[in-house]
């Protein structure tokens, strides 16, 4: 089995590819459109501004890849943070863009979901996760240090609320998780969260969905 | 809920740790990637990494040792010091960074927080703002020149660069550093509730309630550095005593 975590000029690779190394899992740097579709797993990181992001993902082509490696090969992706953000359909950092598409919904800015004039935004820090169901197979079995690391300014808001995997309060309920076919993808960094990343990203690598 | 962070702070010089007294004299702290391992067995909520004469010595800063860092960090890093430009940043995120603090870059060049914003995201840039006190008036430190900014007021420059794209505040009252004295709460206080970003508080601190009246003071987090360095205070330590003074620790 192979494990490709994705780089599309923006992401910080190395500490997934800490995080793989650590668990024993030679993880494969891709960057090319051939070298997506060749792998048996796929990891979408994410630091950046998604903007610019995405339109790197378009300029290398590696959008279509990821459609075709996800969505028509059923290859399980997981995306992380920014990961998450670029798989819905629309973003609104620095200007709008169209996102992957493969989840309803629209990325936002936290303030324009929040009751509270004085939250402060990124939301950084660890915060609690309350899992659903389909979360489970990833976020559960961790006891009681269900804390994980967040650092953004964006939310993802699903038109379908069944896709949520994990929810987190943060002056309003946020989406911490998501789960749709073979995607698996989370707000927080799981790379980062110490023991209990740990654990999500062994289950990711154990999942045949 | 939101939970607050106790962050250790490393200095770095010339590939080794070290520790210092207001920035002035420093003694030897051993590998920086050993402390780090130590930090992340004990859950450090996330770990600062400066390069500390990078800036003054006009060079690049010491990417190999934060590499040889963030290989023992699996929380967040924020790596500072001598990030000048968008391709040392990617250089540092490379090298495992998660965050970018600017501190003497950005007073130089304050289009350099907007560069990295769009490029990185706000939560990957945090402005490091060092503070000292003249005749009791809070006031930016420049460190090139050894003095006081007279031009840049606390509040006008952190209120800048939170409009440049700023995603946090590390506030250090570098008047305070190595001297145990306790922390600036006042200027903690007014700087936590005048703006909307995180905000880490930094300096000063000598006992274990010094650092829980920064957090009440309105931090979202405390940056450690002489107090790990040289006693028999460990993170597992810290944070058991300020959950009990209520503040809200990851356990």
């Amino acid at each position: 089995m192979t494990v490709g975590v994705v780089d599309y000029g923006a992401g910080n690779l190395r500490s997934v590819l800490n995080m793989f190394a650590y668990l024993g899992e030679d993880a494969t740097i891709l960057r090319e459109p051939e070298d997506v579709l060749g792998a048996d797993r796929l990891v979408l990181p994410g630091v950046g501004a998604a903007g610019e992001a995405m339109d790197r993902l378009r300029t290398r082509h590696l959008d279509e890849a990821l459609d075709e490696a996800v969505l028509e090969k059923g290859r399980p992706l997981l995306g992380i943070c920014l990961g998450m953000q670029l798989i819905s359909e629309r973003l609104f950092e620095f200007g709008e863009r169209r996102g992957l598409g493969w989840i309803d919904g629209d990325v936002i800015n936290i303030r324009h979901c929040t009751n509270d004039p004085h939250l402060r935004v990124p939301h950084m820090g660890w915060n609690q996760i309350e899992i659903m169901p389909t979360g489970e197979e990833f976020l559960s079995g961790i006891g009681n240090s269900q804390q994980y690391y967040f650092a953004h300014s964006f939310t993802l808001r699903p038109s379908d609320d069944n896709v949520v995997a994990a929810r987190t309060s943060y002056g309003a309920d946020l989406v911490a998780a998501v789960r749709k076919d073979t995607i698996f993808a989370t707000q927080f960094h799981p790379e980062k969260s110490q023991v209990a990343g740990e654990r999500m990203i062994s289950a990711f690598l154990e999942w045949n969905p | 809920m939101l939970l607050q962070r106790l962050i250790p702070s490393l200095l770095l010089r010339g590939g080794r740790l070290v520790k210092g007294v207001e920035f002035q004299s420093f003694r030897d702290a051993g590998r920086p990637e050993t402390t780090a391992r130590a930090h992340n067995a004990q859950g450090a909520d996330e770990i600062i990494v400066l390069d500390i004469d990078a800036s003054r010595e006009k060079r690049p800063p010491d990417f190999e040792a934060l590499r040889r860092v963030t290989a023992e960090c699996f929380m967040p890093v924020t790596f500072g010091g001598g990030i000048r430009s968008r391709d040392d940043a990617a250089r540092a995120l490379d090298a495992g960074a998660d965050k970018l603090t600017l501190t003497m870059t950005a007073l130089e060049n304050p289009g350099l927080i907007d560069t990295l914003a769009h490029y990185l995201g706000s939560q990957a840039v945090v402005l490091g703002v060092d503070v000292v006190r003249v005749d009791g008036r809070a006031m930016v430190y420049d460190h090139h020149r050894h003095e006081p900014a007279l031009d840049r007021s606390v509040k006008g420059w952190i209120d800048e660069a939170i409009d440049r794209g700023a995603g946090e505040i590390r506030l250090m009252s570098a008047d305070r550093e190595g001297r145990r004295m306790g922390m600036d709460l006042d200027l903690i206080g007014k700087v936590a509730a005048s703006c909307e970003v995180p905000v880490v508080a930094e300096g000063g601190a000598g006992t274990l309630e010094h650092l829980a009246e920064a957090l009440h003071a309105g931090a979202s987090g405390v940056a450690v550095g002489t107090m790990l360095v040289f006693s028999d205070n460990n993170l597992v330590k810290i944070k058991s005593f300020l959950k009990s003074r209520a503040c809200a620790m990851r356990m």
